[in-house]
């Protein structure tokens, strides 16, 4: 698999994390489970920027390469 | 085709270099050394509590009961979880020569999930949810993400591993992959609890009484024995003869020291509940794997040492490899200490004292915090492309106040628990019991005071380190030229 | 890579021929004294299995050749020590107080089986040395609530206080507030009169609101506490004119005492300790500078 796919299905899986955090704070019991929901919705958002930025950062300090050109 | 002659057989050439993934390892790096600091300020934090309770302050977030899980879990799982998986991920790609396996975002995921474990975890603590199992702490919903991150971690691992280009398994890997797998099992045995609610935190455990107990200290003895001492071995391995570059002393003694230690540590378990109301066969059990347990756990000991044989003039020049060295002294001397505290009547005296407190600071200390110190100062220049750490004296510094810390540590312990152990078992001549428990607490207090000067002295050094590190860190690049050799992939 | 043995120039060992990392591995032989030494532990530990109790089967398990037990072996120390102990406390559950106080070896024995059993039993509420604590009365201060005579204390000792044993010392302080048998600003009056009674009146009370106070007082306090506030010992009704109170100094701590009572538990030592540590108890508490 190469880097950027494998990195696009890491980045994907982040939304349904955010979904389920969002799930656990709308319906937590106690203040550590709404804790913990809220945590994993700015988790997932914060890495899923994270991702993207990482991606054109790396476009940026190699424009001669392909995105898909990086080792396996 | 004269070529690959070259290439393979006689002439030592240099091969095609792997880009390594060491951003993720720079990360854990960091994260390790930060979590460091925490762990022992909270340490000396509860160790002023001890000697003075009204540090308790009067709140619920510092109480003792409190705290005490926000310190023992961030020395263990923030600062060393840190360093396993940080030099864990190091190591596996260099003997492999692969990269990491799974790219960069998985390993990113894999660092961030794991620091967010802890961060959630201490919040837990100190909100006041707790599962109450020592060292397992954290309630179901951590123990869920702690699982996914671990199921990653050894995908990432096992994967790199399967993809290597060297036809053998350096046996720094096995140590990692026997405490990969092996907390994974313990992880998932200990942490069975039937939650209240998918939507609250509170739940309780699957097993009862005697059986739980034993449950619990299984995993408990056996995250020291695989997450302590497994996985430390396999940072020794590779870290040692790096750093004194020498061979590995005896590859023989790390087969034999490997499979013994794996195959007996696990059954030791019961020696953590001598005297209760754990069947007696069981107890026996468990101080007899502990006794046959004392020479594989020192052949790593040997294997470390010895290594230096030939090399133990870099002492002098390497304070790093002192940190290393010291570790692996301090690591025999508690693994000597454990299997004597298993014996029944040894342990009718030491159970519940402060004895434990200091056998568990003398593997925590000096095995476990200094062989990361040994392999952080290796590391770090690495890393960062430095020629070397900002201040070679600093490193020594450290080296010398954190013996120190440790020495009063471990001392005071031992005197206070021994006391203890006299005093609750002293009968006067008419039968009666001579002291009351409230004086064995005020007759420990002097040595409790010394143990806070310990760990102060060992924060000290951490701090010292952690200043030494951000000095390295931002501190002039070298040419390239003159970059360490071990920047580049060595082959010969 | 291919394999390449080497020689150690050090140690003269060969290597295993791989490498890794620029990491090598020497071919040395096991430590002889480690592998020994391991056999040994070996057979010490297979030994302990065949003397103790160890393996486990589907229906029992082994039970050693010593017949070792740990319950066994409790069962003997405390033996051992009840035997110990029996020889001086014999002779104290058979004498009355005065005979004891009138052979001053059996008091001295007594005053120390008291001390280690009042130090492992009564301290973490009464305090060391019977010092007392808020809602623990200070035994060593004479501020009694049932009686401070050594029968007295025996009794207490033995059956406690509301601790729901047969013979338990029982009372009740009505709640005043919360059952609306007082209004709130009729509590303020009576807690501004009992700190007169303390002897540190309020400030800010006036002297209509004492008066108004005393008069109550005289209606719902003085039955169990007396006119004079001096207490009553049949129901347990602490002194109110005295320099020491169970619950605290303070008008606030009067005034939520009045609305909503704490009333203390005491356990029943009697189905814990033998008659004859109760005495000695008994003893013992009473010499701490209270008793009558």
């Amino acid at each position: 698999m190469k880097t950027e796919t494998a990195n696009t299905v890491v980045g994907i899986c982040m939304i349904p994390l955010g979904l389920l955090g969002l799930l656990i704070a709308s319906r937590a019991l106690d203040a550590e489970m709404s804790v913990f929901g809220y945590g994993l919705i700015l988790f997932a958002a914060l890495f899923g920027f994270s991702l993207i930025k990482d991606h054109y950062d790396r476009l940026e300090a190699a424009p001669a390469r392909m995105p898909g050109a990086d080792h396996e | 085709m004269s070529d690959a002659v070259l290439h393979g057989a006689t002439l030592p050439a240099r091969l095609p270099r792997v880009d390594y993934n060491e951003a993720v390892v720079r990360k854990f790096m960091i994260a390790a050394m930060f979590w460091a600091v925490v762990a022992f300020c909270v340490g000396c934090y509860l160790a002023a509590e001890m000697s003075w309770p009204a540090f308790n302050l009067g709140y619920e977030f510092t109480n003792f009961g409190r705290l005490r899980p926000v310190h023992t879990s961030a020395a263990i799982f923030a600062f060393g979880g840190s360093m396993l998986f940080g030099t864990a991920m190091y190591v596996v790609q260099r003997t492999c020569r692969a990269r990491l396996f799974g790219g960069s975002a998985l390993a990113d995921f894999i660092f961030w999930g794991y620091q967010f474990f802890i961060v959630m975890a201490a919040l837990s603590y100190v909100m006041g949810f707790s599962k109450s199992r020592e060292y397992a702490e954290p309630e179901w919903h951590l123990d869920l993400w702690l699982t996914l991150i671990w199921v990653l971690f050894a995908v990432v691992f096992i994967g790199t591993l399967i993809k290597r280009a060297e036809p053998h398994i350096y046996v720094a890997n096995w140590f990692y992959l026997a405490f990969i797998l092996t907390v994974a099992v313990l992880h998932l045995g200990n942490n069975l609890t039937v939650p209240v609610s998918f939507w609250g935190a509170k739940s309780y455990a699957l097993f009862s009484g005697t059986q739980d107990a034993m449950i619990q200290w299984w995993y408990g003895h056996n995250a020291v024995g695989f997450f302590l001492t497994a996985g430390f071995l396999g940072m020794m391995y590779y870290f040692i003869p790096k750093a004194a570059n020498r061979p590995v002393y005896s590859y023989r003694l790390s087969i034999f020291h490997f499979w013994s230690l794996i195959f007996l540590y696990i059954w030791a378990g019961p020696h953590h509940l001598e005297y209760t109301a754990l069947p007696d066969w069981t107890q026996t059990l468990g101080m007899a794997f502990s006794i046959m347990l004392w020479m594989p756990s020192w052949g790593g000991m040997i294997n470390g040492l010895m290594t230096l044989s030939g090399a133990w003039d870099k002492l002098r020049t390497d304070p790093g490899l002192r940190f290393s060295v010291t570790a692996v002294g301090f690591y025999g001397m508690s693994t000597f200490e454990g299997p004597v505290m298993s014996i029944r009547p040894v342990n009718a005296l030491s159970h519940y004292t402060d004895w434990g407190i200091g056998h568990v600071h003398s593997g925590s200390l000096g095995w476990v915090a200094f062989i990361s110190f040994g392999a952080l100062y290796y590391l770090i220049p690495v890393l960062w492309g430095r020629e070397r750490m900002y201040s070679v004296k600093l490193i020594s510094w450290h080296y010398w106040i954190a013996t120190l810390g440790i020495v009063f540590y471990i001392t005071s312990m031992w005197v206070a628990g021994i006391m203890e152990g006299l005093m609750w078992r002293a009968y006067d001549s008419q039968g009666f019991l001579q002291y009351s428990f409230i004086e064995s607490i005020a007759a420990v207090h002097p040595f409790l005071v010394i143990r806070l000067v310990g760990g102060l002295c060992f924060l000290t050094g951490a701090l010292l380190m952690a200043f030494n590190m951000i000095m390295t860190i931002i501190g002039p690049r070298p040419a390239l030229n003159a970059m360490p050799q071990a920047a580049f992939v060595a082959g010969e | 890579m291919t394999t390449h043995i080497e020689k150690d120039p050090h140690s003269g060992t060969e290597t295993t021929g791989h490498v890794w990392d620029g990491l090598r591995e020497l071919n040395t032989p096991l430590p002889k004294w480690w592998l020994y030494t391991w056999l040994a532990c070996i057979v010490w530990a297979f030994g302990l299995m065949l003397l103790y109790p160890s393996l486990p089967y589907f229906t029992g398990y082994w039970h050693g050749l010593l017949g070792y037990s740990t319950r066994t072996e409790v069962m003997q120390d405390v033996a051992k020590i009840a035997g110990q102990r029996a020889l001086v406390m014999d002779k104290v559950a058979a004498a009355s107080f005065e005979q004891i106080r009138a052979t001053p070896a059996l008091l001295a024995e007594a005053q120390t089986a008291g001390r280690t059993s009042f130090a492992n039993n009564c301290q973490p509420c009464h305090g060391a040395g019977g010092g007392g604590r808020p809602g623990y009365p200070a035994l060593a201060a004479g501020a009694w609530l049932w009686g401070g005579r050594l029968e007295d204390i025996q009794q207490t000792l033995q059956h406690g206080i509301r601790s729901g044993a047969e013979g338990a010392r029982d009372s009740q302080m009505p709640r005043f507030g919360v059952d609306g048998v007082l209004k709130p600003e009729e509590i303020v009056q009576v807690a501004s009169f009992v700190m007169t009674l303390y002897g540190t009146p309020r400030r800010e009370a006036s002297a209509e609101t004492v008066a108004a106070g005393a008069a109550l007082f005289a209606d719902n306090c003085a039955a169990c506490h007396g006119e004079k506030g001096q207490g009553n010992r049949e129901f347990g009704a602490p002194a109110l004119a005295s320099r020491t109170h169970l619950y605290g100094d303070s008008f606030e701590i009067v005034q939520g005492q009045i609305t909503n009572p704490h009333m203390g538990v005491m356990p029943a030592w009697g189905g814990k300790l033998d008659p004859a540590t109760i005495k000695s108890l008994a003893i013992y508490v009473h010499d701490l500078g209270g008793g009558e």
